[in-house]
């Protein structure tokens, strides 16, 4: 060929690239574009083509994308305020403010408080578009459902995390939300009908055997608590989020990608 | 092979001779619809209790056998350093707790809101608590009147020490609505 | 401009705004033909276009600006946890107002008896994911991690007084999106307002494809064919959600008193408030007796009542208001759909009772904790 090749190209044609990205080259033919999606683990999450609609701000408003960026945001964040926090009742206070403090560039609590604000934002308005473009009709009705409990959890994840500091928003938060815990009905010690689990004098549901007591970890807020929340702040809702999320994005290829008028 | 699945009797026969091992051991034990089901009843029961039994343990793993809590019980002074008509606010902090004197004696009082746990605050010109929580308010007697809390608040065991001091046991608590503000231990009558 | 303020101090008052709430809103969102009708004559329907867009996000921000020279006013929005509330007034109107305004133009498309604007001919209207998706999921990534970068740096995370046990900040206030939920706890019992209408809230948002058996509308915006399910989810959102929650931010203050935006936070304000039970209105009220010591018979209207309430108006409402709906949607959907309903119509209801006669429990028995 006597076109000469520009150092891009080059490069995208060299051995390094062409084994990274299966294929190589710069994607410019139809089928070459269409391989990219097809060949990469992270964008095969997209079907290769989509009806136009799709694609357009108007329609989707890129809130679940964003919704989805701001969970990857907060993971990242996350991670790294890990590695400064520790959750017991006499260091949460003052690691909160070290971060600001004493690490460098010391905003990842910021990027972290305020992500978990947006994308509490962004999942309302998400789910706000999808009921205005009635896509949770068939064949879309479960991953509406699914969306829900993202939506649930997302709002748990924000309850979890903001106990952390243990300030004065923490702790009555706390009291406050385990309180209603309490007043469950049949499970919690103070709801009604749990009087009504008792062999003679003997109650069954008590405040060291509620739902209460297991949520905080003792019949008072202290050092358990914090911990409980802090695990499941940490672990066990990111993780049981990402199980839902991926069923969620499964489903949504499945039903036949983003909805169209039919 | 299709009448195979239509058939009623209870004997399932191998269309193909089984391989040797096998065959000998059905010669004598053979499978009866009854007894496969049975098997198959014991089998889903096993499973069951398993799974039972593994989230029973899972549950139960968050109630620990050993729990670190503050101390319940405080002496809080003499009779005589309370005065009467006043809310005394100095355990507050520390315990928790009210010590209000009347013309007749001593009681105390939770500073817990019987709504969400929150603390009210003693509103002095008021003669009221009020909590910042959800609005709930209570008379100085605990009684409940505004608000959104639904019964008053709690009173603790109060007793005399052999010394004469008070002793607050916050483990026994006295509820109006169970009429147990008459009992002896949950009022001090000095 | 302290008469503005009193203005708004006194239009804001919880029992006025929401009876206006509640009277425009069906004329705003119309759930059926009549309410259609007025929404057009009223000339309602302007407020989808580009003109109203302009004067309202005008109007919002002067006011903002206006209320930021208050000092009680400047205290709220500006602590930091307020802060997205804020932004969240600005994004609710701009989206509801993108998804009508996308919806009507819809309307007049199909009326015309042309497509709608997604309109979509497989395969010919398909394009390529990369790039046309890949780069607008690009550009919106840039755009939105610069934007958390600048909020990021320029605003602090909130954080409070490190825990005192001892003392509750007055107000308790949770974070802005659990307000509403705060707001509950004010008229229902924990049980409820805590364990059980949150639940039904998830529960009844998991139902409402099961619910909505109709097909029209799915995968485009569009107001016409599905009025009543679009009415009825505004109500829920911008009413019971939206509006609790700025009631709870910008309206209570401390000892949880209902304050105007502009009203200085007393911290001794004064309001008799105190509660009244059915059964002392009933008894002592109007029968000047005493409380029957027996509870059933204390209890026995408020019984009766609830029990009315969701035993005899649905099968009710199903023969006669909302026939249609019944026939159309059939016992299964229609029993759950109506639960729900008027499960989400006892908060207004006990809202409007605690204003307007302090009444505090239709059944009131501490003695089990089963308090409605
Ligand atoms: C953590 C929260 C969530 C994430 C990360 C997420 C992510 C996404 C994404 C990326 C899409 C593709 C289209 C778009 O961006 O609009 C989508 C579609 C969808 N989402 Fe979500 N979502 C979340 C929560 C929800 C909620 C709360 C609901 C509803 C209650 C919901 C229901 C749906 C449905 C039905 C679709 C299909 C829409 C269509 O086909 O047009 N999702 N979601
Ligand atoms: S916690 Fe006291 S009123 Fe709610």
């Amino acid at each position: 060929m006597a076109e000469k090749k520009g150092l891009l190209k080059r490069l995208a044609e060299g051995q390094i690239w062409t084994s990274i990205f299966r294929g190589g080259g710069v994607p410019q033919s139809r089928r070459q574009r269409m391989m990219v999606v097809l060949n990469s683990v992270f964008l095969h999450l997209h079907p290769v083509r989509l009806p136009k609609h799709a694609v357009k701000l108007k329609f989707t408003w890129c809130m679940g994308g964003l919704s989805f960026f701001l969970f990857l945001i907060e993971t990242i964040s996350g991670i790294l305020l890990m590695f400064y926090y520790r959750p017991t009742i006499e260091y949460a206070y003052p690691d909160i403010i070290d971060l600001a403090e004493q690490v460098p560039f010391g905003i990842m609590r910021e990027v972290h408080r305020w992500g978990a604000h947006a994308m509490v934002i962004t999942v309302w308005l998400h789910m706000f578009r999808v009921f205005m473009t009635g896509s949770y009709k068939p064949p879309r009705e479960f991953n509406w459902s699914i969306g829900v409990i993202l939506l649930l959890l997302t709002l748990l994840l924000s309850f979890t995390g903001y106990l952390l500091p243990w300030d004065q928003l923490a702790i009555w938060a706390i009291t406050v939300g385990s309180n209603m815990a309490r007043a469950t009905p049949f499970l919690g010690h103070e709801g009604p009908g749990a009087a009504l689990l008792a062999i003679g004098d003997i109650n069954f549901v008590t405040v060291a055997s509620d739902v209460r007591f297991a949520l905080i970890g003792g019949r008072f807020l202290g050092e358990a608590t914090l911990l409980r929340f802090y695990v499941l702040h940490c672990i066990g809702l990111p993780f049981i989020i990402m199980i839902f999320m991926s069923v969620h994005f499964w489903r949504i290829r499945k039903d036949g990608g983003i909805s169209t008028p039919v | 092979m299709p009448d195979a699945n239509k058939k009623k009797t209870a004997t399932i026969k191998p269309v193909s001779p089984p391989p040797a091992a096998l065959s000998q051991a059905d010669d004598n034990t053979q499978v009866t619809r009854r007894s496969f089901f049975s098997w198959l009843s014991l089998g889903w029961l096993a499973f069951v209790a398993a799974t039972g039994g593994f989230f029973t343990m899972m549950l139960r793993f968050f109630f620990p056998n050993v729990l670190f809590e503050p101390v319940q019980t405080f002496r809080a002074g003499y009779p005589e350093d309370y005065e009467a008509g006043e809310v005394d606010l100095r355990w507050k902090a520390k315990y928790a707790t009210w010590i209000i004197r009347n013309d007749e004696g001593i009681y105390a009082l939770s500073t817990t809101c019987t709504h969400l746990g929150c603390t009210p605050n003693w509103l002095v010109a008021e003669q009221k608590f009020k909590c910042p929580c959800h609005g709930s308010g209570f008379r100085k007697t605990g009684i409940n009147f505004e608000g959104p809390a639904p019964r008053p608040l709690e009173r603790f065991r109060i007793v005399l020490a052999d010394d004469g001091q008070i002793v607050i046991d916050k483990t026994k608590k006295y509820q109006q609505e169970k009429g147990q503000w008459g009992d002896p231990e949950a009022f001090l009558k000095v | 401009m302290e008469g503005f303020k009193h203005l708004i101090d006194s239009l804001t008052k919880p029992t006025i705004l929401v009876t206006f709430t509640f009277i425009i809103f069906f004329f705003l969102f119309p759930p059926s033909d009549w309410f259609d009708k007025w929404h057009r004559r009223l000339r309602f329907n302007a407020l989808w276009g580009k003109k109203a867009l302009l004067i309202i996000n005008v109007l919002l921000v002067a006011f903002f600006i206006f209320g930021l020279g208050d000092p009680d006013f400047r205290a709220i929005v500006l602590k930091p946890d307020n802060v997205p509330i804020s932004g969240l007034i600005f994004l609710v109107f701009f989206f509801t107002w993108l998804s009508m305004n996308q919806a009507y133009k819809n309307d007049e498309l199909v009326e015309a008896g042309k497509p709608v604007d997604e309109h979509y001919d497989a395969p010919n209207d398909k394009v390529l994911v990369w790039p046309d998706l890949v780069y607008v999921e690009f550009i919106c990534l840039i755009l939105f991690s610069a934007f958390m970068m600048v909020w990021s740096i320029g605003l602090a995370a909130p954080l409070e007084e490190p825990a005192n046990p001892s003392e509750s900040p007055n107000p308790s206030k949770a974070p802005w999106y659990f307000l509403g939920l705060q707001e509950m706890l004010v008229y229902f019992d924990p049980w409820m307002a805590g364990v059980v209408l949150p639940s039904l809230i998830i529960v009844g948002l998991m139902a409402i494809p099961y619910m909505d058996n109709n097909p029209e509308g799915s995968g485009y915006y569009s107001y016409k064919d599905r009025k009543l399910s679009i009415a009825m989810f505004m109500f829920g959102w911008l009413v019971l959600w939206v509006l609790l929650i700025v009631i709870g931010t910008f309206l209570r203050g401390p000892n949880w008193n209902f304050f105007g935006p502009f009203e200085y936070w007393d911290s001794h304000k004064l309001e008799a408030l105190t509660n009244v039970n059915l059964s002392e209105f009933i008894y002592v009220k109007l029968f000047n007796t005493g409380l029957p010591g027996n509870i059933l018979l204390r209890e026995i209207w408020g019984l009766l009542i609830i029990l009315g309430y969701f035993m005899i108006l649905p099968p009710l409402l199903a023969k006669t208001w909302l026939k249609d709906m019944y026939l159309k949607m059939g016992v299964a959907r229609y029993s759950v759909f109506i639960v729900l309903i008027i499960t989400a119509l006892t908060l207004p209801i006990k809202m409007y009772l605690r204003w307007m006669f302090n009444l505090k429990y239709i059944i009131a028995i501490p003695e089990y904790f089963f308090n409605f």
